[in-house]
């Protein structure tokens, strides 16, 4: 499977986050993010189930302090 | 081996238990091992700095403690060097980057640096890695390639090039480095060291740069499995500097004796050995020939390794991203242009897929117990083939051309995505290039990884061999007659 990410894509999500990807950066970007897409579609034929949540990273709090 | 504590190829332990037995000083240990350094690392590229200064500073307190009859601890007057992501007092921390030069410099030291100093060890200086640790192959557009001693033409492999590279080339009889998805596991590999990545929240990451937190393990590479369990031994326990490190007792790994008897071996088939070029899959048979005789030796599959590390690649590729989003909203012009596309792309990742990415890194990990039912160890090959040349961009794995960077480290990406704890061992006969067998064993069995290890050693099986200094026309010769494997796996 080869992916091609639209470039409408990559316009929209970098704005969303700041960036400013320059067209000498941009084959490089289509091509990682392409790659990306590929990995995605590996956990999509995943069969998982829906109490299969344990997500990380696991938020904990610190032990009791007895400061006081 | 050798007795002389002043060889570049003498053991932690020959040199510690030459300093308690007066045969030799600190001061002398390091000297030697800094004038080697200045010999040597021209020619490989390991080093970023050296700490001439405070490594003599360090003997000199070591002599002084003998001399007073303090007790010495046991890596007393071993050098050692760490991956310039660790906090070093007095420098900054560089983490591979060209933007980090610009922090101020560490103001103390990582946690394990000074554990390893607690236990004697003497810091010879900082290694070089790839940028922010995003790499598998040792290069790095602003410190050069890391070069790999058995063939500088080759690739060193990284992240933790410089550690592998330095190791093997007997400039750090001892080394520290991290792994997020194979950054110990692929130098070793190709350096032909040995290499502990523990389990994930073992050894502390406190005062290191990190790279993704949900992966980000940190651990010694050696040229022996004693060494190697020594100086993990020094590296153990809890660290409030780090919210993943455990609290599990510390468990000793000096004493595991070679004892393999009675364990049962699970060979890794279907993906991992798709994936394993010729020499790959000869090394693990290798391996699985000599443990045949004291171990049930069975074929084993884990299917769950292809989406587990499709799971690693994303929550790297994201997570990373987002840690460095202002460097790269500010400063994208300033990283390696072979890690800045890789970045940029992580952050434009939908959220969706890093979250189904962590259930199936779960439910990777789920199988994998369920597999550690039949078998106590898993083995695989480390890396898919040996040391690619230097600049290479294409690793041919599986009939299929793929990026060599981001793939060169896919064998090991599994185990690290799940946490599980792998020793390297390096299996290659003298003058040839080395590959690396991973030793997997479940969460927290550290110690049936390194009795494994051990064994092997013993045998003769797994030796990390110093690399033989050849002519050009030798080495011409040998890659005339492929003897010496490009970047092929398949």
């Amino acid at each position: 499977m080869n992916f091609v990410p639209e470039d409408t894509y990559i316009d929209a999500a970098s704005g969303m986050v700041g960036l400013t990807i320059p067209e000498t950066w941009r084959p490089g970007v289509r091509r990682f993010l392409g790659i990306a897409a590929e990995m995605a579609a590996v956990l999509e034929a995943v069969p998982l189930e829906d109490g299969e949540l344990a997500l990380a990273p696991v938020y904990r709090l610190p032990g009791v302090t007895h400061d006081r | 081996m050798t007795d002389d504590p002043l060889s570049p190829w003498a053991s932690a332990t020959v040199i510690a238990n030459a300093l308690r037995t007066g045969g030799v000083s600190a001061v002398e240990v390091a000297e030697a091992a800094l004038n080697r350094v200045q010999a040597v690392n021209p020619r490989i590229n390991a080093y970023t700095e050296v700490t001439t200064a405070r490594a003599l500073r360090e003997a000199r307190s070591l002599d002084a403690a003998r001399t007073a009859g303090r007790p010495l601890g046991p890596l007393a007057g071993v050098p050692f060097a760490v991956k310039n992501l660790f906090d070093i007092v007095g420098l900054p921390t560089r983490a591979g980057s060209r933007i980090n030069r610009d922090r101020a410099p560490a103001r103390t030291d990582a946690t394990l640096v000074s554990r390893m100093n607690r236990a004697g060890a003497v810091l010879l200086g900082a290694l070089g890695m790839g940028e922010y640790a995003y790499d598998f192959t040792g290069e790095n557009a602003h410190d050069g390639a890391c070069r790999n001693p058995h063939d500088p033409a080759r690739m060193s492999g990284g992240s933790s090039s410089g550690s592998g590279a330095a190791t093997a080339a007997g400039i750090a009889p001892v080394s520290l480095g991290s792994d997020t998805n194979g950054s110990l596991r692929v130098p070793a590999s190709l350096c032909g060291v040995f290499s502990l990545k523990p389990t994930y929240g073992r050894l502390s990451r406190g005062g290191t740069f990190p790279f993704v937190d949900s992966l980000d393990h940190l651990g010694p590479m050696a040229r022996s499995v004693l060494d190697l369990a020594i100086v993990y031994d020094a590296l153990q326990g809890p660290d409030p500097a780090d919210h993943a490190c455990t609290d599990h007792p510390v468990t000793p790994m000096a004493s595991v004796l070679p004892d393999v008897r009675g364990l049962r071996i699970g060979v890794l088939d279907g993906w991992f050995h798709d994936n394993a070029g010729h020499e790959a899959q000869a090394a693990v048979a290798t391996v699985a020939a000599a443990l045949a005789p004291d171990c049930h030796v069975l074929p084993v599959r884990f299917d769950a390794a292809e989406p587990v590390r499709a799971a690693a690649y994303l929550i790297t590729n994201s997570e990373s991203a987002a840690f460095h989003l202002d460097r790269l909203r500010l400063r994208a012009a300033e990283f390696d242009p072979d890690t800045r596309d890789r970045f940029l792309a992580g952050a434009l990742v939908p959220a969706a897929w890093v979250s189904r990415a962590q259930r199936v890194r779960h439910w990777g990990l789920h199988q994998a117990q369920e597999l550690f039912r039949s078998v106590d160890i898993l083995i695989a090959a480390a890396t898919p083939c040996p040391a690619p040349l230097g600049g290479s961009k294409v690793l041919h794995v599986a009939g299929r051309d793929l990026p060599l960077r981001p793939n060169l480290g896919l064998l090991a990406q599994p185990f690290s995505a799940i946490g599980l704890p792998v020793t390297t061992v390096p299996v290659f006969a003298p003058g040839t290039m080395p590959i690396g067998v991973q030793i997997v064993a479940p969460p927290w069995r550290e110690d049936l990884s390194l009795r494994v290890a051990r064994f092997l050693e013993a045998a003769e099986v797994a030796v990390a061999h110093a690399p033989v200094t050849k002519s050009v026309g030798e080495r011409a010769g040998e890659r005339a007659g492929g003897r010496v494997a490009s970047a092929t796996a398949r």
